[in-house]
């Protein structure tokens, strides 16, 4: 509690205040810009947090997180485009709202809906994440192993059109990982003689160009495309006959999108997905759906902010990131030379607990933001992309460059611009990948550690039931999706 | 074939490169590897990538060929590598400019005047926030 209040207390610090201000308000622009998600910004932004310091660094990331979900909603209901993905399910309703002259009502409950989602998942997070911590603290190689390897399998349901090739994207992330040298016998491994690999690939240049340059060269493909714009009617409060009637499906959402978000690699997308179905399901206006329910906008708001608290239980509990954006933000604390887990909670209470109470306040500050200048948001979305994305680009490669002040990293974005646009062509999402990069270390590490105290036996994981476990909940996530999807499709 | 299958029997390739390239690695003594070479791990990993593949390849349903890259995404990509290539010669700054001019124009931009305004604008914001706030030295190109 000690703690907490600190990290509260840290709130008070102008420049915290700051950094939280501007990532809410960057949150919302980014997600209002059609194409531009939370992980992209996070990505472009990463290298600019590297001077702040850890604590205003993940402040900033973590209220970017919270506020690009909420901004993507803007453009689904005005725009009938996603400006994050996460906001798809949202469209379903809300741009159906605004064409009847609802746009108002729409982003008036989207803004409260989002709001509760992430406050209560918040909320989860300051109870859950300690606890999760606690039991992690027991842990030894062996069981950080299968842990990495079960976030490692949950890929298989992110992004990409099928299960397969999100784990083969997953696997070249852990290959990835183990460019540069070997930590324990100092060999150099796929360095090819460049100076510029010895250390490994740095995360900043490859998640700018899987995420920003990969999104310019899709933009490229897409530039015929036009969007028919939503009149906007003036931004009011929800009724309380509204709030009253989206209540089921908010509390129903925030704790669906909570629960999603903590399955390792499970994000926002997936949350509002299932949530906007479960809404439905529950709901007693069941026709109205696709034509314009006010609860077909609530739910998946509700879910996919609730899943970004979600998601930070892991990662901040065990260093295995929920979703796209946490493993970015996961990258930006290992830049900053923080490597969360469960001793997080012991040495650095403080970090975590300002990490709690700035995302607090960015679901606050994009409420009110959200509900006061979403007009002005709304047109965001209308740059034209001839502008906007050049724009892009050159913040790309200023944050490629920036932090080591090196043209070798510059061309590893935009080879990784590259790679991901083929990636993406042939069904392969980026974010396994990733989540991959990420955890391929850890990984590696813990397989080296754990075969060092089993004798070089594999038959050593048998007598550790907690990997054991970890083990047979990878097996079950892997094999039971693929078992339904074969038996689907039996004639 | 289809694009699953092409996309099977390319990573599958590639890891076979990768994996072939762990031959290449430096040797060790035991004492030091104590077992667990560096070439273990990738092994594994490139390993099950191809498993993976070849399962992919196999299980893979007869798709539709995949649409034409538009000609856009080409020239996008050119004017990237121009500018790469022109960063080291003219500057960064310069090059930059150059480049949300061109890129504006390629993408169907006609307005001159707003096109050069809000190049120069980024231009200048870039050169305040990072040469001027952060310190980071940019290129300077030949000419400056």
């Amino acid at each position: 509690m000690e703690a907490f209040l600190a990290g509260m207390a840290l709130l008070l610090d102008p420049k915290i205040l700051l950094v939280v201000f501007a990532g809410t308000l960057i949150g919302i622009i980014v997600g209002a810009l059609p194409g531009i998600s939370g992980s992209t910004t996070t990505a472009l932004l990463l290298p600019f947090t590297i001077s702040m310091g850890p604590v205003p660094a993940i402040a900033f990331l973590g209220a970017i997180y919270c506020a690009a979900n909420f901004g993507g909603s803007i453009t689904a209901i005005l725009v009938n485009s996603p400006g994050d993905p996460s906001a798809s399910a949202t469209a379903f309703d809300g741009y159906p709202m605004a064409r009847r002259g609802e746009a108002g009502r729409a982003l008036g409950i989207s803004a409260v809906a989002s709001a509760f989602g992430g406050i209560f998942s918040v909320i989860v997070l300051i109870i859950a994440a300690p606890l999760l911590a606690r039991v992690a603290y027991s842990f030894g190689p062996p069981e950080y192993f299968a842990l990495a390897v079960f976030g490692l399998s949950m890929v298989a349901m992110t992004g990409g059109d099928s299960m397969l090739k999100n784990l083969i994207a997953g696997g070249f992330g852990v290959w990835l990982a183990t460019v540069g040298q070997d930590l324990t016998t100092g060999v150099e491994r796929y360095t090819f003689g460049l100076h510029s690999f010895t250390n490994g690939i740095e995360f900043i240049p490859v998640l700018i160009g899987l995420f920003a340059l990969t999104e310019l060269l899709e933009q490229a493909a897409q530039l015929r495309n036009r969007v028919e714009v939503a009149k906007l009617g003036a931004v009011r409060l929800p009724s309380w006959q509204d709030i009253r009637d989206c209540s089921k499906a908010i509390w129903l959402s925030s704790g669906l999108g909570t629960f999603i978000g903590i399955l390792p690699a499970l994000g926002a997308t997936t949350a509002a997905m299932i949530a906007y179905v479960e809404t439905r399901r529950w709901s007693k206006n069941k026709a109205q759906f696709g034509k314009g329910a006010i609860e077909g906008v609530a739910g998946p708001e509700a879910a996919n902010n609730a899943a970004v608290g979600g998601a930070m239980v892991p990662t901040l509990a065990l260093g295995i990131p929920g979703s796209t954006t946490t493993a970015i933000i996961l990258a930006g604390l290992i830049v900053q030379g923080v490597r969360p887990g469960p001793h997080l909670f012991t040495e650095q209470p403080l970090l975590l607990y300002a990490v709690f109470s700035s995302m607090l306040l960015a679901n606050l500050l994009y409420l009110v933001l959200g509900l006061g200048f979403a007009k002005v948001f709304a047109r965001i979305s209308l740059i034209p992309a001839p502008l906007l994305w050049p724009a892009v680009l050159v913040l790309s490669v200023i944050g490629a460059y920036a932090p080591n002040q090196s043209m070798a990293e510059v061309w590893v974005a935009i080879a990784f611009g590259f790679i991901g646009f083929f990636m993406r062509r042939y069904g392969f999402s980026p974010a396994p990948l990733v989540i991959g990069l990420v955890l391929g270390r850890m990984v590696e590490e813990t397989l080296k550690q754990s075969l060092l105290i089993f004798d070089l036996s594999w038959g050593g994981f048998l007598g550790r039931p907690i990997a054991m476990t970890l083990f047979a909940l990878t097996a079950l996530f892997l094999l039971v999706p693929w078992a339904l999807q074969r038996l689907r499709a039996r004639p | 074939m289809n694009s699953h299958r092409v996309a099977a029997a390319a990573t599958a390739a590639i890891a076979i490169v990768l994996f072939a390239l762990t031959f290449g690695f430096e040797q060790m003594p035991e004492g030091i590897t104590r077992g667990f070479g560096a070439e273990v791990f990738p092994r594994l990993v490139l390993g099950m990538i191809v498993v993976l593949s070849v399962f992919l390849f196999i299980t893979s349903p007869m798709g539709a060929a995949l649409e034409r890259i538009p000609p856009m995404v080409y020239y996008s990509a050119a004017a990237l590598l121009l500018f790469m290539a022109l960063a080291p010669l003219a500057g960064m700054l310069p090059a930059m400019l150059v480049f949300l001019l061109g890129l504006g124009w390629l993408w169907g931009e006609r307005r001159a005047w707003l096109l050069a305004l809000s190049a120069l604008l980024l231009t200048a914001l870039i050169w305040a926030v990072f040469v001027r706030g952060f310190g980071v030295q940019l290129p300077q190109g030949y000419f400056f």
